[in-house]
């Protein structure tokens, strides 16, 4: 029965107990694993689904199933599971902030049948957020199971969604660097090594039981130093786009709020739109991989005017899934939009400057892909790196470094927070290791309360208060009430000094008449950064802290300081 | 007097009866009731390794306009100072975090099902989530509110059970109230569990709070339970020995909650006397 | 050494909340098993020396407690005892002959300790009134001297050591401390005594020993329950 109890708790083996960077990667093997599976079974069944209503297609009625997705998924979340929708990998990136990566069971697979229900029936939404989020959630679950600590169970989320997006398209680098770069957030070796074998596990997975195939092919561009230039206007291009995205994406949301009516119907409604464009364009539809493919394979057979049409309409079926309740990510459209502006660029320049010869429209395709991706996530990294390894192409580096690194500096600009993290730095949930924010948010009140401070009664003579100020330790005395007990005012040295030498005033003085009342107090439940703002607006440095009309103690700067230091030096060099 | 205790408050009378047990709990330990009104059925809240959420029935967002004044009349009338919480995190926009750092607790048998589920023998599955996670002990009451006027404490001699002795302790040392303890006799005499008190240096205390300590002999357990008062509150913790221990709760837990109608005060694995 | 959480945080000089709450989120090397928490003081050392947190062993806090506790005047009283009938006309004479009288460890050192008064009175009197002289050495004498001694003296026939209220001293209380804040306290507790002019009438009588030491003791309960009040 011990030997059954003692498994469970790993991190109490002597092997594990001063260093756990092997249990770590143990732990790494088996997340890895678990949410590469998760993945393929999502992508089997987005292949499953559309198959199977394929032959639905040419029904006139067929633009209503983008809408029945939608609303079911929504149902899905709402009433069966008690999910809410669209939360997705904010929440994942919140709770990493803030509680050490802890996530409810429920998000490890309840996103994966909605985002089949929306994506499959033709919802413009990408599957790879959902994995990420069911990735993470297995990781958590998993370390939740073998009681790690906060650090341990924040390397198994990233290690979850590093398994997922390897596994997804086959890249175990670009899963490597999304999980670090945007999940979680700092890139120190006790998170890295673990993550880099959760990519391997998951990506193994994914060959196991799809094969090994890159998503898109490989294909030889010609390139030379033109067509490196030209891509800087690429680059702006893309950034326009992804800020057009964001903002049509928040402005639908906002839309969709303003109507009335049960969620599953406002998802249907934005549905219903959605079939209605890709009745024209169906290259909207769905995730849309096979026109990406198309794309970078120079076979997409359409005039500049048509595929500058269909990047819009791809943004707005995208901003019309998620913004009115569909379930899913935004990664596959962004490769999509980006594909249609690579080429829609490609046909302009032809037009502008046909004389010059300019490379394949796929190389075009390709480097918006790239833009997209890092526009949108503000993640350059993970945009050069999935890019290179999805395509299988090496040689466009260069431009792809360029196209990256340009357009997130220009969207970092004028959209500073990217898409994931905006709701969370507009409340200030986005919490860094080692920044001020998470220090203040760790410490709390009650770890800095000073309790030496010695209360008077209201009642006393300044006589009798002598005996007290030889006594204490401190300049600030408490001043409670005889008969309940209540905090009545505070006494600073300061304010008695001037009378302490008049032995006159002895009998003549009580405490009430000398204390100060108008004294800005702060609950023990109170935030730090609260706390620290009132102390700077005043020009305190120490104030006294009431619960419940009781005095409990004094907070002070010089304390603040002497925490906070010591917890940045634990927090930072770890 | 700088204990708190959280309640979440149902504007209903069912919810007044658990109130008025709240504040009376309260006051007899010295804690200070902090109230949460709920603006939308679904919270979390995130303890130290586990994540819980809670679903509440959809009678704890009756007339919201006024739950504050409700709330505030019968706390202020059992001469507490009220307060009440607000959020200030939100995981999701409808989704907000309740804080874990409370000293106490107070739920009822449910809090995810339809009042007319409560009854005896059932304690919801978040609820058993949350003594499960929880540092703090929860309290569940009963339906109706009857003054407490002694502490019955069950040890049954695991670690849980010493916990649990612990905390009876602590409530009869603030409220005064004499304490019971009371011990099912399984197939061990009465020496064993006075051992494993001794071996945990409870003996004095044992001594100082203890009016009387009933062992149990007859095998029915259920049948014993007559001999515990009908005004008092129940300390007990919440699991036991046994392979699983950890996932369900002990066998004398079910059967006490099954059986007694007293309010419960539950110690859960995670509550440490360090406060 | 099996050390609680406790020690721990006091150790560290943080509060438990803050220990518990990095055992937590795992920025310390200590697990928590089920029924406790595993420490392990090596690797806690090299751990605190790494992030330059300070880490005391529990037995050095507690000798530092132990030195707070100082004694009062009734040990150093009557380690100093008290003399009767020094003559002299003049501060330099009084003192001489308290000195001689004295019980020093060393034969020696009398003459050093006589320099040190002398030096001391005339940086300024050390006749702090109502007839009560406090001779004391200007910086204290550590090696000489490891437990405060207070010699009571009382003159033949009262001097001039031009006090603060110019009346002539009768009884001189040479302090004597190890160290200064030994010295402070003593001083202030003597200076409580002497402020009430009862003792100070009391003195005049020149009590014989016990009576003097039963008086100073009534004086020090009543300063006792000063400062527990």
């Amino acid at each position: 029965m011990r030997v059954l109890k003692l498994w469970r708790y790993p991190t109490n083996w002597a092997i594990f107990r001063l260093d756990d960077r092997l249990l770590l990667i143990l732990m790494a093997i088996i997340v890895g694993n678990c949410s590469g599976v998760a993945s393929v079974i999502l992508n089997r069944s987005l292949l499953a689904m559309s198959g199977w209503l394929h032959h639905f297609r040419s029904h006139w009625w067929v633009f209503v199933l983008p809408a029945i997705g939608a609303a079911l998924s929504c149902l899905f979340l709402e009433k069966i599971v008690k999910e809410g929708a669209g939360h997705g990998v904010p929440e994942v990136i919140y709770s990493v902030s803030r509680y050490g990566g802890l996530l409810r069971f429920r998000s490890s697979f309840s996103r994966l049948i909605s985002s089949c229900l929306t994506i499959g029936t033709g919802g413009s939404a990408g599957p790879e957020a959902p994995v990420v989020i069911s990735g993470a959630a297995i990781g958590s679950n998993i370390a939740k199971y073998f009681s790690l600590n906060d650090r341990q169970r924040v390397t198994l989320v990233g290690c979850g969604a590093a398994g997922a997006i390897s596994s997804i398209f086959n890249a175990p680098i670009a899963g490597m660097v999304f999980a670090i770069e945007v999940i979680v957030g700092e890139w120190k070796s006790v998170n890295i090594v673990p993550i880099a074998i959760a990519s391997v596990a998951g990506t193994e997975i994914s060959r196991i039981l799809q094969g090994n195939q890159i998503p898109f092919g490989h294909h030889l561009f010609k390139i030379d130093l033109l067509n490196v230039f030209a891509c800087l206007g690429l680059a702006v291009l893309a950034a326009a786009a992804s800020i057009l995205l964001t903002r049509m994406l928040r402005s639908m949301h906002t839309i969709s709020h303003k109507v009335s009516g049960p969620l599953w119907l406002r998802a249907a409604i934005g549905g219903c739109a959605v079939g209605i464009i890709g009745l024209f364009l169906p290259v909207v539809l769905g995730e849309g991989y096979h026109a990406v493919e198309a794309l970078i394979g120079g076979r997409y057979s359409q005039g500049l005017v048509f595929v500058a049409l269909a990047s819009f309409a791809k943004i707005a079926a995208t901003a019309l899934t998620l913004g009115w309740g569909g379930s899913g990510g935004i990664f596959a459209p962004c490769l999509v939009i980006g594909s249609l502006v690579g080429v829609t660029y490609h046909h302009f320049l032809s037009v502008i400057w046909s004389s010059a010869l300019w490379a394949n429209e796929g190389y075009y395709a390709l480097l918006g892909m790239a833009g997209l991706i890092s526009g949108m996530l503000q993640a350059p990294l993970t945009g050069i790196f999935l890019i290179i390894e999805i395509t299988g192409g090496y040689e466009v580096i260069l431009p792809l470094i360029l196209v990256s690194a340009v357009t997130t500096t220009l969207c970092h600009y004028i959209e500073p927070a990217s898409y994931y993290l905006k709701d969370l730095v507009e409340h200030g949930h986005l919490l860094r290791p080692g920044t001020d924010a998470r220090v203040l948010s760790d410490l709390n009140v009650p770890e800095l309360i000073e309790r030496d401070c010695i209360i008077v009664k209201q009642n006393m003579l300044l006589r009798d208060f002598i005996h007290i100020v030889q006594k204490s330790h401190r300049n600030y005395f408490p001043v409670a009430d005889d008969k309940t007990g209540n905090f009545l005012g505070i006494i600073h040295l300061d304010d008695i000094r001037p009378y302490l030498f008049n032995p006159v005033m002895y009998d003549a003085v009580f405490l009430g008449q000398i204390m100060n009342t108008r004294v800005e107090v702060v609950h023990p439940n109170d935030d730090l950064l609260e706390v620290l703002r009132k102390m700077d607006v005043k020009g305190l440095f120490s104030m006294p802290v009431v619960m419940n009309n009781r005095f409990v103690g004094l907070i002070s700067k010089a304390t603040i300081l002497d925490q906070y230091r010591k917890e940045l030096m634990v927090q930072t060099s770890h | 007097m700088d204990h708190q205790l959280l309640h979440i408050f149902r504007n209903t009378p069912v919810g007044r009866e658990t109130l008025l047990q709240s504040i009376y709990f309260c006051k007899k330990v010295g804690a200070s009731p902090v109230i949460y009104v709920p603006k939308s059925t679904k919270f979390l809240m995130y303890f130290e390794n586990d994540v819980v959420q809670i679903d509440l029935d959809s009678s704890y967002l009756t007339a919201p306009e006024t739950a504050v004044a409700h709330a505030t009349e019968l706390v202020e009338a059992g001469g507490l100072n009220v307060a009440f919480l607000e959020p200030k995190h939100y995981t999701a926009s409808t989704l907000p975090d309740i804080p874990t750092t409370f000293d106490y607790m107070c739920c009822p048998r449910s809090v995810s099902d339809l009042t007319s589920k409560i009854g005896l023998g059932y304690i919801g599955p978040r609820v058993r989530r949350i003594v499960r996670s929880a540092r703090f002990p929860v309290l569940i009451t009963s339906s109706v509110f009857k003054p407490w006027k002694s502490i019955a404490v069950f040890f049954g001699g695991s670690a849980n059970a010493i916990n649990a002795l612990r905390l009876g302790f602590q409530i009869s040392r603030v409220s005064g109230m004499p304490l019971d303890v009371f011990t099912q006799l399984e197939n061990s005499p009465p020496e064993l569990y006075r051992q494993v008190v001794k071996d945990d240096n409870l003996e004095e205390e044992m001594d100082r709070y203890v009016n009387d300590w009933h062992f149990f002999e007859n095998k029915v357990f259920e049948e014993n339970l007559y001999d515990v008062p009908h005004d008092a509150i129940v300390v007990l913790g919440a699991f036991g020995h046994g392979v699983i221990r950890n996932f369900v709760f002990g066998s004398k837990m079910e059967k006490i909650q099954s059986t007694l109608s007293n309010s419960l005060l539950i110690a859960g694995p995670n509550y440490t006397s360090i406060r | 050494m099996k050390l609680t959480i406790n020690e721990v945080a006091r150790c560290l000089r943080l509060p438990v909340t803050t220990v518990d709450r990095w055992i937590r989120q795992g920025r310390i090397p200590i697990q928590k098993s089920s029924n406790g928490y595993i420490v392990n003081e090596s690797a806690l050392e090299k751990w605190a020396a790494m992030y330059r947190l300070p880490f005391s062993l529990p037995k050095k806090i507690n000798t530092q407690l132990q030195e707070k506790r100082l004694e009062n005047l009734l040990p150093a009283m009557d380690r100093g005892g008290v003399i009767y009938g020094i003559k002299g006309d003049d501060v330099e004479t009084v003192l001489r002959g308290a000195v001689e009288k004295m019980q020093l460890p060393l034969a020696s050192s009398k003459e050093k300790l006589y320099q040190c008064l002398l030096e001391r009175e005339h940086l300024t009197s050390t006749g702090i009134g109502k007839g009560v002289a406090i001779p004391h050495p200007h910086d204290p004498l550590p090696d000489t001297f490891e437990k405060p001694v207070i010699t009571t003296c009382f003159l033949e026939k009262p001097v001039d050591f031009n006090a603060v209220d110019d009346r002539l001293v009768f009884v001189m209380f040479i302090l004597l401390s190890p160290s200064i804040k030994i010295h402070l306290h003593l001083l202030s507790r003597l200076s409580f005594c002497v402020r009430d002019n009862t003792f100070v009438e009391f003195l005049k009588t020149y009590p014989d020993s016990s009576a003097y030491f039963s008086k100073i003791t009534e004086f020090e309960n009543i300063l006792d329950r000063a400062d527990n009040s």
